[in-house]
């Protein structure tokens, strides 16, 4: 066996390990699929002056990110350990990457939170239940305004155990975005007051719309992109799997 | 000029236990990874089930490896680690052999 074998060896031990620590192939073209159905699924509505979506379906968009990262557990395992399972070595220059993502959606959602509620004390939102698309009482989605503060929270909670990669938490954090930027309109239309006790400059009716729109975009270039970068990572894998030798008899 | 002798002291001072081809492998692999299961070592070295068993078995008892056990719902599941000893000898193995190796563009 000579050297460049053995380096080969070495590489291909650590890049099928890297496929347990942190890539995630497939579930991150799931990431960028989900991002652009849900896109579509959101827009089309309006884009087509017809309507805002109904609130139900709005809210039913919160459980996305959850629902994407049990698919992706599952996706994980049942794709990427087929020939055993290999834990990667330590690596503390990434891992520190990790926390930097991680911390980023921390701070992401608690200014999202901080927003809100100063915009319910600053009265620009109200408390009443809200007039556009009312829910039936007892509707499991009419719950009160108070809900947007438990989201945080709720997208927190798994991400210690559920995220392994900055891939993954790149994937996360921009299905959190997108949820929170069609709650803005959500909330905006449910739960701003009218008229609003704050003067608005000008500026701001153009502004808004267009960071909304510039955010969108980010959004959509980034699961078009990941859509192409998951497939890569499983062809890389696949890539793995061919270049095994084969097992000897006996 | 004459030719320098090969140090043959050199050449018989490398570790056996890392010199054999398969042990190689395995400590190579082991050496790119914190732990690794016996299904992986296998597949990827191309040993069958008896030989791998047999190569970890003197790894382990030269203390170049240890063996993790461990259970998957029910099914045993082996995992190896390289342990300290066995990274200085991989090491020291790669030095010597580099040592011995004529240099570039020399016969």
């Amino acid at each position: 066996m000579t050297t460049p074998d053995l380096d080969a060896l070495a590489a291909l031990t650590r890049d099928y390990a890297a496929f347990q620590a942190r890539k995630s192939g497939l579930a991150t073209a799931l990431a960028g699929l989900t991002v652009l159905i849900s896109f579509c699924v959101a827009v089309y509505p309006n884009l087509i002056g017809l309507d805002l979506l109904q609130r139900p379906a709005l809210e039913g968009f919160l459980v996305l990110p959850f629902l994407w990262l049990a698919l992706k557990t599952f996706l994980v395992r049942q794709l990427y350990r087929g020939i055993g399972i290999v834990e990667a070595a330590p690596d503390p220059a990434y891992q520190r990457r990790l926390a930097f993502w991680l911390l980023g959606l921390a701070l992401l959602l608690l200014a999202c939170l901080a927003a809100a509620l100063y915009g319910f004390v600053s009265g620009f939102f109200t408390a009443a239940k809200p007039a556009l698309h009312p829910l039936p009482p007892g509707h499991p989605l009419d719950h009160p305004w108070a809900f947007l503060i438990w989201v945080p929270m709720l997208y927190l909670a798994p991400v210690p155990w559920a995220i392994r990669g900055v891939e993954e938490a790149r994937a996360y954090l921009v299905l959190v975005s997108q949820c929170l930027l069609w709650l803005i309109p959500l909330f905006l239309f449910s739960f701003g007051a009218l008229p609003s006790p704050l003067p608005l400059p000008k500026a701001a009716y153009v502004l808004g719309p267009l960071a909304f729109l510039t955010l969108l975009g980010g959004i959509l270039v980034w699961g078009a992109l990941a859509l192409i970068r998951g497939w890569k990572e499983h062809r890389e894998y696949l890539a793995i799997l061919r270049s095994l030798p084969r097992v000897q008899e006996g | 000029m004459p030719q320098p002798k090969p140090d043959l002291h050199a050449i018989l001072d490398l570790d056996r236990t890392v010199h054999e081809p398969a042990r190689l492998a395995i400590l190579t692999v082991l050496s790119a990874a914190e732990s690794v299961e016996f299904l992986f070592l296998q597949r990827v070295t191309g040993l069958s089930k008896g030989n791998l068993s047999s190569h970890t078995q003197k790894l382990e008892a030269a203390g170049y490896l240890e063996t993790l056990k461990a259970f998957k719902g029910r099914i045993p599941a082996t995992s190896f680690r390289i342990t300290e000893d066995g990274r200085a000898a991989l090491r020291a193995y790669h030095q010597q052999l580099r040592a011995l190796l004529p240099k570039e563009g020399k016969p």
